[in-house]
């Protein structure tokens, strides 16, 4: 049976969808934007897809405030917090946010301190308690610190078991922002984990904790109104916190060519990551570098894809990508391949960048990458968490909604001349690198020489970086 | 001003907006008959360029003609005595009115009349009930060649999620092509009779879409998220790769050491998979679930020419499939989308069924790894049921209370109060076959792999022996109903939940009693299908740990 069903649309807006096949645009949502009197931020946003309430709550801080020598800090007061909060011991906490399907987690990452969770929607009284407790009455306890302390350290070594492609960035970053904050281990290594006591955590929150340094991100099934009375009831009376936020400066790319060999004997396969000082989060012409790094190493149709996967079968994956802090972060290409073709993976990856700067991206190419973007960019908007999250975190690195509202546009307008532009100004070319790889040393130590000076280590050194020689003062960035 | 009155008097403005009105009739009808009813989308395109071009056309013959009693005339010409436009006028008034009164009749019925098959409802606003149903916007059909299509509409964002679900996992292999069914989901990125190596990247990367893919014991899945716009694209992608792989010897032997380096990074410098690989194939003596999905490295090396294309051949047939597709599409048109693309391939023998059936456990087994390794491991496996089997539900919420969280029993016990280890956790196999419940334990480097395993028997004893308590019971349900929206969120999550309940559990309306079936159990239940799986004779255990020191006494 037959039957012509009409929708109420105007011939206008037909019109244009049938004008602009590939205009995918996605714009912020609106949300409440809510500022107490001690600079706590609240958002929220209501969504009813699921019966869900999701939250994000941001601190600005993280490790970048570890203090020196003591890496490990934030990240593990982060996940003390999870431990024992309010009149509840660790066993009680963890009880009250598992037995309403809920989950509520804590981490430490360089820039800030993140509590992140979701629960049903008939509990989110309860989430605004664990919330508030987990902030402003964390237990702190020493017995709990020292259990996760040395289980952080075992972590590392169980992934130098089991996970050595994770490793490599820690070693990466460690060796490319030296002992700039951006260099430390967020997690920490063996090392300064095992000079950590409660002392410093507690130090820690009371400088670096606080009403002035909160974001709270609300999105989901929920009434505003009653959700934003909660918050404000739960935190309009904390403390700021006893210090300001460390400013750091940003890192300089750093100049011809480093190696670090990290030694795993019996490795099968060689793990190498080549680096950079890459771009801050606020980079302006953040459209044309993506369209370039997807173009260059960020999907299965790209440059070094195509050359060390699909032509050559030397790896099952290699990708490119940039690490954005808020002033510069990493720019790294990362690959592995079976430790005979250490060397031919390696060359292949250079050629790949040394060819991303001899020869312009054609038009093709980026409109390929345009319409990918474009495509996929409303998956970044789809639950009620990854808003939450999206809009916490522009408000603590003090980005507006032009950040995500701009960018589709931005991707539309760009072009060959100004993706090639981009290129120049942010790619370090082959002979700037800092290579690390992590492999079976005694099989390619001599032969991985000829990219440039090398360190060596054993994964078996309690640290991702030699301790400075003696007598050797390490320099403070930030002065 | 006189230019306007004479515009007005001859009418230009009432045939401009009868144009409009009935124009915008026309494209409502061919916009439905595309997206609804599978007219050729051209049809849409060209009937809005003949509107948009006739608009001008019929405003200058409004300006130039006139209609009188003898018939047309050029306006010019009429004398304006006997002009008649003002009847002309009455008439186009009555015209838009009527059209004006037929759209609004037509939107009117759209909203209050019941609905019919082509036309798929909103989804109702208000809270989700928390005991889900299957909710009506859900529609499947089957192709006469047996492929199975099933849809769930979701207009939240303009994107789309279409999943395969291909019956072909590593319980259809056999020693010598182990893995094959992992390498050939990594062959159908390689090109076909159409298209060269890397094409079928570029093209769905060209459409704004992304894609992968994976197998498992049972099945390959293959996953597709793009755009609306991309829907041709995908499904001609899709088809085409299904029905006309090239299998190119030089791309398999380059894919082969893809495929290497894949299980380097996986398997072989991965402690905890290592051993993972060898529980599994020392609790299975005969069927094919002992085999790792990665497959052995010499079969790896070594699988012919002919294994490849009689293995294509057997499953990758339409009857041997089930195609998912969720977001912001109409089923008729991914009907009809599959009936073009998909259509004209033909159905194929059934694959030959999984004869073996793993033989009964009479005792435990073991396996030891000795290897460089900071922290040993501790695995522990137990023939369980397959997803349909009445024990697996209950194992799931067992599950939840051992070791789903910081508050589970045995991260409690073995993490945090007698620190015997530095991680808990387990899972569960649930596909067509009794698989594995499986638990594991990081130990930290002086840690006791002995002392684990007393611990963690004896706590699983005491589910089998006394029932858990109501509250934990409560909890898990809760965990469990949780998880389930957490599932549905997003439109990727849906085609994943609907096509896993369809391949496993029989339909995918399963799915949504899920949450009703967990508040049916009973702490008798729960306590029944652990005294059932969890027993020393049902298990194997594995331990991974560096070398004992030699003993040097005799020197």
């Amino acid at each position: 049976m037959m039957r012509v069903a009409f929708r109420l649309a105007p011939a206008a807006a037909l019109l244009l969808t049938a004008v602009s096949a590939m205009a995918t645009e996605v714009t912020l949502p609106p949300y409440q934007r809510l500022e107490l009197d001690n600079g706590t931020v609240l958002l929220l946003s209501e969504k009813h897809d699921v019966p869900l309430i999701g939250v994000y709550a941001v601190l600005r801080g993280g490790a970048i405030s570890d203090p020196e020598g003591l890496s490990g800090v934030a990240s593990l007061f982060a996940a003390l917090l999870e431990k024992g909060a309010g009149e509840r011991d660790a066993a009680a906490f963890a009880e009250a946010v598992e037995s309403v399907g809920g989950r509520l987690a804590a981490s430490g990452g360089l820039e800030t301190i993140t509590i992140s969770g979701d629960f049903l929607a008939d509990h989110a009284e309860l989430m605004v308690e664990l919330l508030a407790d987990m902030l402003r009455r964390p237990a702190l306890d020493a017995v709990e610190m020292e259990k996760l302390r040395d289980r952080r350290m075992n972590f590392i070594r169980a992934a130098k078991d089991s996970n050595l492609n994770a490793l490599v960035p820690i070693y990466g970053d460690a060796m490319l922002f030296g002992e700039h904050p951006y260099g430390n281990p967020v997690s920490g290594s063996e090392t300064t984990l095992a000079n950590i006591d409660i002392e410093h955590i507690k130090e820690y929150y009371e400088n670096h904790i606080g009403a002035d340094r909160l974001v709270i991100a609300v999105s989901g099934d929920f009434d505003a109104a009653s959700i934003s009375e909660m918050l404000a009831r739960a935190f309009a009376d904390w403390r700021p916190a006893a210090t300001e936020v460390r400013e750091v400066i940003a890192p300089e790319p750093l100049r011809g060519r480093t190696v670090l060999l990290v030694d795993k004997p019996g490795a099968t396969q060689t793990y190498f990551r080549l680096a950079n000082v890459g771009v801050a989060l606020g980079y302006p012409r953040r459209a044309e570098l993506n369209i370039a790094n997807t173009a260059f190493g960020g999907n299965f149709s790209s440059m070094l894809n195509t050359e060390l996967r699909m032509k050559s079968g030397l790896t099952y994956g290699v990708s490119s990508g940039f690490a954005r802090h808020k002033k510069r972060g990493s720019f790294a290409i990362s690959s592995f391949t079976r430790t005979d073709a250490t060397v031919e993976a390696i060359d292949k990856a250079l050629a790949v960048l040394a060819e991303l700067h001899s020869t312009a991206l054609d038009a093709t190419t980026i409109d390929t990458a345009r319409n990918y973007i474009l495509g996929q960019l409303p998956t970044i908007l789809e639950t009620a968490p990854q808003l939450a999250r999206l809009i916490a975190r522009l408000e603590v690195f003090g980005l507006d909604a032009s950040y995500i509202n701009d960018y589709g546009p931005a991707i539309t307008a760009a072009s060959v001349e100004s993706v090639a532009e981009v290129i120049a100004e942010v790619y370090p070319t082959p002979d700037n690198l800092v290579i690390v790889l992590l492999g079976d040393a005694e099989l390619i130590r001599d032969s991985i020489a000829k990219y440039g000076p090398v360190t060596e280590i054993s994964i078996t050194e309690p640290y991702f970086r030699l301790p400075p020689a003696e007598g050797e003062e390490p320099a403070d960035p930030a002065k | 001003m006189a230019l306007f009155a004479e515009i007005r008097r001859r009418n230009v403005l009432k045939v401009a907006l009868l144009y409009l009105v009935a124009g915008w009739l026309v494209l409502r009808i061919a916009d439905v008959g595309v997206t609804s009813h599978g007219w050729p989308e051209w049809v849409e395109k060209f009937l809005l360029l003949v509107v948009a071009v006739g608009f001008p056309v019929a405003l200058s013959f409004a300006w130039f003609y006139e209609i009188t009693p003898s018939g047309l005339k050029k306006a010019v010409d009429v004398d304006q005595t006997q002009s008649i436009v003002y009847k002309t006028g009455q008439k186009l008034n009555a015209a838009v009115a009527v059209l004006l009164v037929l759209g609004l009749a037509a939107v009117i019925a759209d909203l209050f009349l019941p609905d019919f098959e082509f036309l798929i409802p909103e989804p109702e606003q208000g809270d989700p009930p928390l005991s889900a149903k299957s909710p009506d916007e859900i529609r499947t059909h089957t192709l006469p060649n047996g492929l199975r299509i099933i849809v769930w509409p979701d207009h939240d964002i303009p994107n789309v999620v279409m999943y395969n679900f291909v019956r072909a996992g590593s319980r259809n292999e056999y020693p010598g092509i182990t893995g094959l069914s992992h390498f050939f989901e990594h062959m159908m990125f390689n090109g076909t009779a159409k298209r060269a190596q890397g094409e079928f990247d570029r093209e769905m990367t060209s459409a704004g879409g992304e894609n992968n893919a994976y197998t498992s014991n049972d099945v390959t899945v293959y996953m597709d998220w793009f755009p609306r716009t991309a829907l041709k694209v995908v499904f001609d992608l899709e088809a085409d790769r299904f029905a006309n792989l090239r299998i190119e010897p030089e791309v398999v032997e380059t894919e082969r050491g893809a495929v290497q380096s894949e299980r380097r990074l996986r398997v072989d410098n991965n402690n905890f998979m290592r051993l993972r690989e060898q529980v599994r194939a020392t609790a299975f003596v005969a069927h094919p679930y002992q085999f790792p999905v990665i497959g052995w490295p010499s079969d790896i090396d070594a699988w012919t020419q002919d294994d490849l294309v009689t293995f294509y051949r057997t499953y990758y047939a339409p009857n041997n499939c089930t195609l998912v597709v969720t977001g912001d599409v109409k089923p008729v048109e991914i009907f009809k989308l599959a009936e073009e693309f998909f259509g004209q391939i033909p159905a194929q023998k059934p694959p030959a069924a999984v004869r073996t059936v793993e033989p009964e456990q009479k005792g435990p087994r073991r396996v030891l790894i000795e290897t460089d390794a900071q922290t040993p491991l501790l695995h522990m496996a137990f023939h369980g049921g397959s997803a349909t089997d009445p024990e697996t539900l209950p194992i799931t919420v067992l599950l939840n209370i051992l070791v789903g969280g910081d508050s589970s029993r045995l991260h409690r016990i073995l993490v945090e109060d007698e620190q015997l280890a530095i991680a808990v956790g387990g899972f569960q196999d649930e596909g067509f076959d009794p698989g594995l419940l499986y638990f594991y334990a990081v130990l930290p480097p002086d840690g006791d792999p002995d002392q684990v395993e007393t611990r963690m028997l004896e706590e699983l004893a005491r589910v089998a022996t006394e029932n858990v308590s109501a509250a934990e019971f409560e909890k898990a349900r809760n965990i469990i109903l949780a998880d389930f929206w957490r599932g549905l969120a997003t439109i990727r999550g849906k085609a994943s939940a609907l096509g896993n309940f369809e391949t496993f559990n029989g339909s995918y309306e399963k799915l949504f009693e899920l949450p009703d079936d967990v508040r049916a159990l009973s702490l008798d239940q729960l306590r029944d299908a652990a005294s059932k799986v969890f027993r020393r004779a049902n298990m194997t255990v594995g331990v991974l740990r560096a070398p004992a020191p030699v003993d040097k006494a005799d020197d």
